[in-house]
């Protein structure tokens, strides 16, 4: 799961030079997230045109990351070709997929954050840092490189009061990792010294 | 002697905290570090403490140097990534910087820069490795360094801490910390069972611990350090003292006196970290008996 929240409606218009716009929604993440899916579009559609946009039409592509034919999205969609650019209400993922197969500008409606997840109806954010050589059962299933602010593989920073990290109001992520850890009865995978992470183990692992 | 040596030599030792400016202006910090000289062993600088941009720790200790302190160089893990962090290691020791404090980094969005990239490449106990690495000569990928460098290395450490902490430091030690800095310390019992806690991690003593001390000021200093201090407990007691003092600042110098008094016998040594400067320092230590 993919989470994305959505740009100031503000922002979104700043940035749409354009008059007549096609909206396009994804079926998957940002629709579970409810930041693109339907419901959203509709109202985005309505926003723009009470901001004096020419909305040609609007679709929620099963999944907008996933395109197996521009061709079909184009011709169960007539509004696309009606349109001077096009606003995605997708992760970055959709945005780049659909900037690759329109001719058109493309501009993105949300903004990602991480890789997260469901579990029940709560959302979790930043459960994978995609670091690309996944250790996170030596952790209890707790990834420190996105849960814990500064990424420690060795143990906390001293910097967390009272259980909450020194960034914001999360539980410091070691103190989480020590308690499942113990509850799985493999304390002893605390006293592992990590080496310093392979950063050419990252897709494109010059990218920051 | 140098601070190494002193160390070994099982001395007492007295470390004072001096803040590199904010600025390119040397007067104030060169003023500051004179109040200790004479007094310490050792002179920290800080690296962009508390992730507030001031001049690089390696520059301060390098002109504090050309002054005649032996000084250790902070370096944390939050503004370097590998490559960075040896060549800092490596130009520092050029400049004749023989001891470094690691430690994590307070997190940029605590300092003035907030939207600043985080790095923390390598943690804590993975700098120390490297570290370890210089010293014998090659770099971090295993490549022959012309002339390695010879660091005492130490880290940090909360004192009131729990098993995962203590686990922490415990691997800071094996990865070749010989001194240990702490956070303030304002209650010596629970010092004690600190020291008690970690006894059968130190070494027998090859480690050294030395116990860190802040000269409160003001009752609000002191409500403003349990707040925004992580690993800074001032017990209830102590802050009725300084509600109560006729003179704060007189009864601040007192307090740390006596933690310094009862703690010469507890661990390796004590490190001082004004709020302001030094002008104090001298006071406290003759007080407290230990110069």
């Amino acid at each position: 799961m993919i989470i994305s929240r959505q740009k100031e409606f503000k922002e979104i218009l700043r940035n749409l030079n354009e008059w007549n716009i096609f909206i396009i929604g994804c079926g998957k993440c940002a629709a579970k997230m409810r930041v693109g899916g339907e419901p959203e579009v509709i109202e985005m559609g309505k926003k723009l045109r009470r901001a004096g946009k020419n909305i040609t039409g609007w679709t929620v592509l099963s999944s907008a990351c996933s395109i197996p034919s521009w061709e079909d999205v184009l011709s169960c969609n007539p509004g696309v070709k009606k349109s001077d650019a096009l606003l995605v209400m997708s992760c970055g993922g959709g945005v780049s997929a659909i900037s690759r197969l329109a001719g058109i500008t493309v501009y993105p409606a949300l903004d990602t954050e991480s890789l997260g997840g469901v579990c029940g109806d709560e959302n979790l954010k930043e459960l994978c840092g995609m670091c690309g050589e996944c250790k996170v059962w030596i952790f209890g299933g707790i990834c420190p490189i996105s849960q814990c602010s500064k990424g420690l593989l060795n143990g906390p920073c001293g910097g967390a009061v009272d259980g909450k990290c020194e960034v914001d109001e999360r539980s410091c992520a070691w103190d989480e990792i020590y308690k499942k850890l113990e509850k799985l009865g493999k304390l002893e995978y605390l006293e592992i010294i990590h080496e310093p992470k392979d950063h050419t183990k990252k897709e494109r692992s010059g990218k920051v | 002697m140098n601070f190494g040596d002193k160390l070994l030599s099982g001395k007492f030792i007295i470390t004072a905290e001096v803040s590199p400016p904010k600025g390119t202006d040397i007067e104030e910090m060169l003023k500051d570090a004179s109040l200790v000289k004479d007094l310490t062993d050792a002179i920290n600088v800080t690296d962009n403490q508390r992730a507030l941009m001031r001049m690089s720790a390696q520059a301060a200790c390098s002109l504090l140097r050309q002054e005649g302190y032996e000084t250790i160089m902070h370096l944390t893990c939050r503004d370097r990534n590998r490559l960075a962090l040896q060549s800092e290691l490596l130009g520092a020791s050029a400049m004749g910087i023989r001891n470094v404090l690691v430690m994590s980094g307070d997190h940029p969005v605590k300092g003035d820069h907030e939207g600043a990239k985080p790095v923390y490449d390598l943690d804590s106990v993975q700098l120390l490795g490297l570290i370890q690495k210089l010293n014998r000569g090659f770099d971090f990928s295993g490549n022959l360094l012309a002339g390695g460098t010879d660091f005492c290395t130490g880290a940090v450490t909360n004192t009131d801490t729990n098993e995962l902490a203590l686990i922490k430091l415990s691997k800071k030690i094996k990865m070749g910390a010989s001194f240990i800095q702490t956070q303030a310390v304002f209650d010596t019992g629970k010092f004690c069972e600190f020291m008690d806690k970690i006894e059968p991690k130190h070494e027998g003593g090859r480690v050294k611990i030395i116990a860190g001390i802040i000269p409160l000021k003001s009752e609000k200093n002191a409500k403003f350090l349990n707040s925004n201090i992580a690993g800074v407990k001032i017990p209830e007691d102590i802050i009725h003292r300084m509600r109560t003092a006729k003179n704060p600042e007189a009864c601040g110098m007192k307090i740390a006196a006596d933690l310094i008094n009862e703690l010469r016998d507890m661990c390796d040594g004590v490190h001082i970290m004004p709020i302001g400067n030094h002008e104090n320092t001298r006071e406290i230590l003759e007080m407290a008996g230990i110069i």
